[in-house]
């Protein structure tokens, strides 16, 4: 290629091809004068046109024109008549015009086709640069585990990267050539025409999709689709890339059957928490009644009769009455701690120091008579609901002034055992009756009594209640105690209750 | 005989029914109770229906309810009374079993004048009753329109 030629640097490019036109057409002048004198005629015009077709093949049209130029004045000059001079006989006039033509032409000619070589020469060159990019890119492709693949507008898969083969377990070799559909067994999330129209609207889609590996196991993919298009804006190819997304959706699709489960198991506590309260009303109206009545109808008989009833019958009649007013106060507590489980906890930051002073004066009537030795330590602000956290120190200290009831010096004390940054340790001892460590886990339990009514009165429910009052504030209920060494009660409330 | 009916007593249960009665009359004012065994009775009662058709005029000093009743409940008893210009100024004291806060609630926001839960306990239960027998057919000053004492 001419213009590629390595050239002198101190030889500038346009002197070196004009230089060429002028050059030749000299070497054609002398070269025709030379055989002119040999007797040789009509050798000028061929020279002058060998000289011409040089300058134009080695460098281009301009100098071509200019050894037109130069060959029509030096023929005029040296070879038609008169010689010596550029005038020209009327008679050589034709001649002179079909040389300087034909000149012409074959610059011209000479010229195109130059120029169409150069061209296909930089298109070839072009071409070898892109496969060169191209053949690096694929490889570049190769190198990442994501999946990559073309196919063309038939879905007809052209390329097939060394991911793709991971994926899907199919080499290139059996994947190109293949229609990626069957290939793949794919299933679309929505029709594939839909796609499509996307796809040529926006040159992109985007979405998860089913397929199916080469030994058959089914895969969720993110898939990524670009649309190619050629130099005129025609859709060529579509680059698809796929992230295998089986896995999260197993952990999705886990998390929402759990999430479905949760959402059964609550309806169904609720609907049984429904059933409990229903339950609890029909209690508190429907048992109630009778018992009244039972109660009603034996005092009044008892005073109508006391006069013909004998001691026996008289102690039955206590008995029926002792029975129904305990059964009584069983089905009250009873609800008071289905209450405890139903009501709404409200919260409020509440005064543990004050709660006791005012437990302790309404619990004053029973121990006004004894000379109970209270030592009653700082006590620290709660986070709760106050009326349930009362309701748990009432029966806390009523439960240590009921078993210190032997005691000749009985002796309550109340304090906080622990201070901590997420919440506190509450306690209540007293040197009372106590109880074996053995039963302490039925202790909370509802219904169990560690005496017998005879004993100490009371329905069970009392321990119950406060671990049930505790336990919806967050927080833990323990105790220690030793048989005739008395009781100590812990409860724990967090400083944020749930 | 005239039903005189100071007090109306609407109760389905004749055995509290009995002891009620026991109750008012140490203070003999059981001559004075009208019992309504539901609520569609105490009804006919106010309105002058059915069986009371021939009662002598005026509204009852007092009405003590019960809140579960066959027919028509306590509640819808109370609503109908509060919501008629002749008989909203009846003194209305819910006389019941239920302990339970959403019926007090909802009997409050009725107008109840009183709200009082049976106590199991007789001498507790004759107390209550006697009480409120005494307070609302005696010692209160019934609204105009009541009958008068006897």
């Amino acid at each position: 290629m001419p213009t590629a030629k390595p050239s002198s640097p101190n030889v500038p490019a346009a002197i070196r091809r004009y230089g060429l036109a002028i050059l030749s057409v000299a070497i054609a002048v002398g070269i025709a004068i030379i055989l002119g004198h040999n007797h040789f005629r009509n050798v000028a015009d061929p020279l002058f046109l060998f000289s011409i077709a040089i300058s134009v093949w080695y460098e281009g049209l301009g100098p071509g024109v200019l050894a037109v130029v130069l060959s029509g004045l030096a023929d005029s000059y040296f070879f038609i008549e008169p010689v010596y001079s550029i005038y020209v006989t009327r008679d050589d006039v034709p001649h002179f015009i079909i040389f300087i033509l034909f000149a012409s032409l074959l610059t011209g000619f000479a010229a195109v086709r130059r120029r169409a070589e150069r061209d296909l020469l930089q298109s070839r060159d072009k071409l070898e640069q892109e496969v060169a990019i191209r053949t690096q890119q694929a490889s570049l492709l190769d190198l990442t585990h994501d999946t990559i693949f073309v196919r063309d507008m038939n879905h007809v898969i052209t390329y097939w990267n060394h991911g793709a083969q991971e994926l899907y377990g199919w080499t290139p070799e059996q994947a190109i050539g293949k229609r990626s559909q069957q290939l793949l067994r794919t299933v679309y999330p929505a029709p594939v025409e839909q796609i499509q129209a996307e796809l040529l609207r926006t040159g992109g889609w985007e979405g998860e999709i089913e397929k199916a590996k080469a030994d058959g196991t089914p895969v969720v993919v993110a898939s990524r689709w670009s649309l190619q298009r050629d130099g005129r804006e025609n859709p060529i190819a579509i680059l698809e890339t796929n992230n295998d997304i089986t896995e999260r959706k197993r952990g999705e699709e886990e998390v929402r059957q759990l999430n479905l489960k949760l959402e059964m198991r609550t309806t169904e506590l609720e609907a049984i928490n429904k059933e409990l309260e229903a339950f609890a009303y029909s209690i508190s109206h429907d048992l109630r009644a009778p018992l009244r009545h039972i109660v009603g109808y034996a005092e009044l008989l008892q005073k109508n009769a006391s006069s013909i009833l004998d001691e026996k019958s008289h102690r039955y009649m206590m008995t029926i009455l002792e029975s129904a007013k305990r059964m009584g106060a069983l089905i009250d507590d009873l609800l008071a701690f289905s209450r405890i489980g139903r009501a709404e906890a409200r919260q409020a930051t509440v005064s543990l120091e004050q709660l006791v002073r005012e437990v302790r004066s309404e619990l004053g009537q029973e121990t006004d008579q004894r000379q109970i030795t209270w030592k009653v330590g700082p006590l620290p602000d709660l986070h709760g609901d106050r009326s349930m956290l009362k309701l748990a120190l009432v029966n806390l200290i009523s439960n240590a002034i009921k078993f210190t009831r032997p005691r000749p010096q009985p002796e309550i004390e109340i304090g906080c055992a622990e201070e901590r940054k997420d919440g506190v340790v509450v306690f209540i001892r007293d040197n009372g009756v106590g109880f074996d460590m053995k039963y302490v886990n039925k202790l909370f339990g509802v219904f169990q009594r560690l005496h017998r009514t005879e004993e100490f009165e009371g329905t069970g429910i009392g321990l119950a209640t406060v671990q049930r009052i505790i336990h919806r504030h967050g927080g833990q209920v323990w105790a220690e105690g030793f048989v005739d060494r008395g009781a100590t009660f812990f409860f724990s409330v967090p400083h944020h209750g749930r | 005989m005239e039903l005189v009916g100071r007090i109306l007593l609407v109760e389905d249960d004749p055995n509290d029914t009995e002891l009620t009665m026991t109750a008012l009359e140490e203070y003999h004012l059981s001559n004075e109770v009208v019992v309504a065994a539901d609520g569609a009775e105490a009804l006919d009662y106010l309105y002058h229906r059915g069986k009371f058709q021939e009662r002598r005029n005026g509204n009852p000093a007092v009405m003590l309810l019960d809140l579960k009743l066959p027919k028509v409940d306590g509640l819808e008893v109370l609503k109908q009374i509060k919501s008629d210009d002749n008989l909203r100024m009846i003194p209305v004291v819910v006389l019941t079993s239920s302990r339970e806060e959403r019926d007090m609630v909802a009997s409050y926001k009725l107008g109840v004048n009183a709200y009082v839960v049976k106590p199991v306990d007789f001498h507790e239960f004759v107390n209550a009753i006697k009480e409120l027998g005494v307070f609302w057919a005696i010692i209160n000053e019934a609204p105009p329109g009541s009958i008068k004492k006897t």
